[in-house]
């Protein structure tokens, strides 16, 4: 599966099962955006990308049935910021925001608190039968370290 | 996922390799912990073939450390890449994953 440009002229879609091996193409997604758009700094895609997986993870993990959710990834790339929205047929769910970042020793619960850390905006809605992202990033905030 | 593996005697580096995610994660903790069941619990986890990272990936280093450290071991990072740290920092683990430059200054001690 690959990414097509027909949604607009700054339009990235990907429509497939919402399953672990289809991670790949949320990256080759994004790789696409990137080479497109050299003006962008590498970095912000980087951590636009760590966020977006970690939103698609959740949906790989938690949507039911499992192996049988379908999802629609929409990526923009706008003057000040970088956009992705994501609606995915699984279930209702209420996501679990705002929860601080979980201790040293912890396996696991970090990839909400992680994408939230990226992410500028994050929004979730349920739209009739589809949970529905909206994820933000605006673009040259990237701090010295 | 492929990884690399070589023993070194007094320490084992993994090598991993491509993106360490929701499926490269769990054959990798899978490999941590056989090597710390056989007494191997010296890792060097070489990230240098890693040019992505996710929670999984994080949960998998952070559960092998863990497993290494209860049989008197450790488990340490090296050669980690700008996404690899930027993960690190922003989950707070850059301190109890601190990322070594080079496998060589990873198993200083061992």
């Amino acid at each position: 599966m690959t990414g097509d440009e027909s949604a607009g002229d700054n339009d990235y879609t990907l429509e497939g099962f919402a399953v672990p091996d289809e991670l790949d193409s949320v990256h080759q997604l994004l790789a696409q955006v990137a080479a497109e758009h050299p003006e962008l700094d590498p970095m912000d895609v980087m951590l636009f990308e760590t966020a977006v997986i970690e939103i698609a993870n959740n949906v790989v993990e938690y949507g039911r049935p499992e192996g049988a959710v379908r999802w629609k990834f929409t990526i923009r790339v706008r003057a000040e910021q970088i956009e992705a929205e994501l609606d995915d047929t699984g279930q209702t769910f209420v996501p679990e925001t705002g929860k601080t970042m979980p201790g040293e020793e912890a396996e696991g619960g970090r990839g909400l608190p992680l994408a939230e850390a990226l992410l500028d905006q994050i929004e979730f809605s349920r739209l009739g039968e589809t949970n529905h992202w909206r994820l933000v990033r605006r673009l040259g905030q990237i701090p010295q370290s | 996922m492929s990884f690399e593996e070589v023993d070194q005697g007094g320490y084992v580096v993994l090598a991993p390799e491509g993106k360490f995610n929701l499926v490269a994660a769990p054959p990798v903790k899978a490999r941590i912990d056989d090597l710390v069941a056989q007494g191997k619990a010296n890792i060097v986890v070489d990230l240098h073939a890693i040019d992505f990272i996710d929670s999984s990936g994080l949960g998998a280093l952070i559960g092998g450390l863990k497993a290494a450290r209860q049989q008197g071991g450790d488990l340490r990072i090296a050669a980690a890449g700008p996404q690899v740290k930027a993960v690190l920092k922003l989950t707070n683990l850059d301190r109890i994953l601190a990322p070594y430059e080079t496998v060589e200054e990873a198993r200083h001690d061992w």
